[in-house]
């Protein structure tokens, strides 16, 4: 106890030390990546990106695979080169340099950590290369400072494959910080861990993130891990950005159903609509509200939390199936004239039964375009 | 239902045709060759009989005894002679000043031509795997050596290196220089040890390069790309990012092509016969640069005295027994130093 009492003063010790290194801002501007196959066809893995990652912040980038993220994070990075756009850091355009000038530590989806170097090998790495030489004994005190920040000082001399996944990371994340970049970024980065130890090491990316005050971007296809940990959470699809914001206002407040379906878990309902002289109807003929959207078919979302019995907006359903996951209930609901089905979550205390029609309220919901997505209210 | 079937017969019965075969041609001349190196006088041959007389051919063709025998049929057993068992073969081979110049030239062989071809051969194939353009062209000519006879392209050597019109030599004396004797006479001047030993070795790494550099560039390929770019993100310099990420991850082949180039080299042979045109050197001195394989066949094929087949296996096992210990030597190191 003792012990690990030393290295949590040390660590709040040497933070001012640490942080001293400046954060800088990331500015994306326009930034564009084509790839072209032999064929000849173009795939715009990101296009005309816009973003302002503020200085000393965490910022999440979000989607599904094949949305542009990693070839965004690899572009920040200098692994790619864009095919138009440019990349600033602070007031420094570094769309052209190389990786090696850009100050940038990088945690790679599987760690990259060398597999016939020790620990302290794998983190002395990048500071050896630094030229004029440091004196080594300088080497090793940062090298064992970072393995403390992130908690391994004590596996300094084992070889990565008798890592457990979360120590092998966190090295990754020591040999990534220890040259004092000026921006961390990280692929994937919980991707390899199980359940448990994610969770524990996203607080820990957020731990050392803000002790070191190093401006961060991550790449998830993970929402709940971008949203627990990020400052700002900036949703991609198809290359192009869709939603930048603090997560808790993209989930509430998604700006169209791509990001209203990709966030979420349960996944919001989607349920087919339409609006007639201002009156927001099932497609069954149901009318649910009055609304200000002029007439056309809509796609309504509603998050299964949403969903209430006793207030709100009032729905005819049939009770389709029931179940009971502790604190809530999920009840799987048909509405008349729709094959899928929705889903409510509930109070336990409210009893069910399948086959029931019940009035089900909700107190909010979303209409989006059918043909864009588009959020009309 | 999965059920446990010992099928040990049918086993048997699929790799018959190759246990047999090799138990014909690998296993028995192998046991036979331990047993025949310790017996001294060996030799062997046939009875034979024409109806009234007996004899003995041995395997000279040369009748050792016959006498008078009432009888029919002609090939009658097959018999093996030796006077004694014991350490007599291998005495006199390590008496025999021409084992002793072959186990000196195959060592020679050994420690020139290894590690130049080992070091080269990742030299080159570390800059085939840099470049993007013409890749495929560049490893087809690397790899064509491989494809190539052994003999044919000992005969491009001996012309290349040819004293009278040899590319070469041409080339030297249009750099102002003199033409050297390398491996046949020139101006009076017999080749020396070290110009035919030059000329073996250059072919030796040429011939041997093309396998270990298909082995080295499919190793580096499977060396994951991130570690490279991690490295680029630390920017290592490039001699930094060789010693520390390629060759050690890379040591898996590194041992491999270390020991078979080892085993190989010590087995040296149809390269001296191709260079030299059938000999094992300048027509000067012919066994120059015998090999210990080179040895071994001549003991069988001279025939001149009964002992030589005795020493032939003699002189096989002594080769055995250098590059077991050797292999065993190398296995050892490579424990310690190669990361798999």
């Amino acid at each position: 106890m003792e012990t690990e009492q030393k290295i949590e003063e040390t660590v709040v010790q040497e933070t001012p030390k640490t942080s001293e290194q400046q954060s800088v801002e990331v500015r994306l501007e326009g930034l564009s990546k084509v790839f072209v196959d032999s064929t000849k066809k173009e795939t715009k893995a990101v296009w005309d990106f816009n973003v302002v990652i503020p200085a000393g912040k965490l910022i999440g980038l979000l989607g599904p695979s094949g949305c542009g993220k990693s070839t965004t994070l690899y572009m920040i990075a200098g692994l790619h080169k864009p095919s138009g756009g440019k990349i600033f850091f602070g007031e420094d355009d570094v769309t052209f340099m190389p990786p090696e000038k850009r100050g940038i530590g990088l945690v790679f989806q599987n760690y990259a950590l060398f597999p016939h170097l020790t620990v302290k090998q794998n983190i002395l790495f990048p500071l050896e290369n630094i030229r004029p030489k440091m004196p080594k004994e300088q080497m090793l005190a940062m090298a064992q400072e970072m393995a403390e920040l992130v908690h391994i000082g004590d596996l300094m001399d084992r070889k990565p494959a008798q890592l457990s996944g979360g120590q092998q990371q966190r090295v990754a994340i020591a040999r990534a910080l220890v040259k004092k970049p000026k921006v961390l970024l990280l692929d994937e980065p919980l991707s390899n861990l199980d359940a448990r130890l994610r969770l524990q090491t996203r607080e820990e990316i957020r731990r050392i993130q803000k002790e070191t005050g190093i401006t961060t971007v991550f790449v998830t296809h993970d929402q709940e891990e971008a949203m627990s940990i990020s400052d700002e959470i900036v949703v991609m699809n198809y290359g192009v950005q869709q939603q930048k914001d603090e997560p808790q206002k993209v989930y509430e407040e998604p700006v169209n159903l791509f990001v209203a379906k990709f966030l979420g878990n349960p996944p919001i309902n989607v349920i087919d609509g339409i609006v007639e002289n201002k009156q927001l109807k099932l497609i069954n003929g149901q009318v649910l509200d009055h609304v200000d959207i002029e007439d056309q078919p809509v796609s309504i979302g509603i998050r299964p939390e949403f969903f209430s019995l006793d207030d709100g907006l009032k729905m005819d359903v049939y009770v389709d199936m029931v179940e009971h996951i502790g604190r809530d209930t999920m009840a799987l609901c048909k509405i008349e004239g729709y094959e899928n089905t929705v889903r409510a979550i509930i109070p336990s205390y409210k009893k069910l039964e399948a086959n029931q029609l019940i009035k089900i309220g909700f107190r909010r919901y979303f209409v989006f375009n059918k043909e864009t997505g588009e959020r009309l209210k | 239902m999965l059920e446990y079937k010992n099928d040990i017969w049918k086993a048997l019965l699929a790799l018959a045709p190759t246990l047999l075969l090799m138990a014909v041609f690998t296993f028995y001349p192998i046991v036979h060759t331990v047993v025949t190196a310790f017996m001294e006088g060996y030799s062997y041959g046939v009875w034979w009989s024409n109806g009234n007389t007996i004899g003995w051919l041995d395997h000279y063709g040369e009748t050792v005894m016959q006498s008078s025998y009432d009888s029919s049929g002609n090939l009658i057993g097959f018999t093996q002679t030796y006077v004694g068992i014991g350490f007599g073969n291998f005495t006199s081979i390590f008496k025999d000043p021409t084992f002793l110049a072959a186990l000196k030239n195959t060592a020679i062989m050994v420690i020139v031509s290894v590690p130049i071809t080992v070091i080269i051969g990742l030299l080159i194939s570390v800059a085939l795997n840099s470049i993007k353009k013409l890749q495929g062209v560049f490893q087809t000519i690397y790899f064509l050596p491989y494809v190539t006879n052994t003999i044919a392209l000992g005969l491009v050597f001996s012309v290349l290196f040819s004293s009278r019109n040899g590319l070469i030599n041409s080339f030297i004396e249009a750099m102002g220089g003199s033409r050297v004797a390398w491996i046949t006479p020139f101006g009076g001047g017999n080749p020396s040890y070290f110009t035919c030993l030059f000329v073996l070795m250059v072919y030796t790494v040429w011939d041997g390069l093309a396998f270990k550099i298909l082995v080295f560039l499919s190793g580096m390929q499977s060396i994951d790309k991130q570690y490279y770019q991690a490295a680029q993100i630390d920017s290592t310099p490039r001699w930094r990012v060789f010693t520390k990420i390629t060759v050690p991850l890379l040591s898996p082949m590194i041992a491999y092509i270390t020991i078979t180039s080892f085993i190989g080299a010590f087995k040296a042979y149809s390269s001296v016969i191709a260079i030299f045109n059938g000999r094992y050197g300048p027509r000067s001195n012919p066994n120059m640069l015998i090999t210990v394989v080179g040895y071994t066949y001549d003991k069988l094929g001279k025939m001149s005295n009964v002992n030589e087949i005795g020493r032939a296996c003699a002189s096989a096992l002594v080769l055995f027994a250098i590059i077991m210990a050797i292999t065993v030597v190398e296995l050892w190191i490579s424990k310690k130093k190669v990361h798999y």
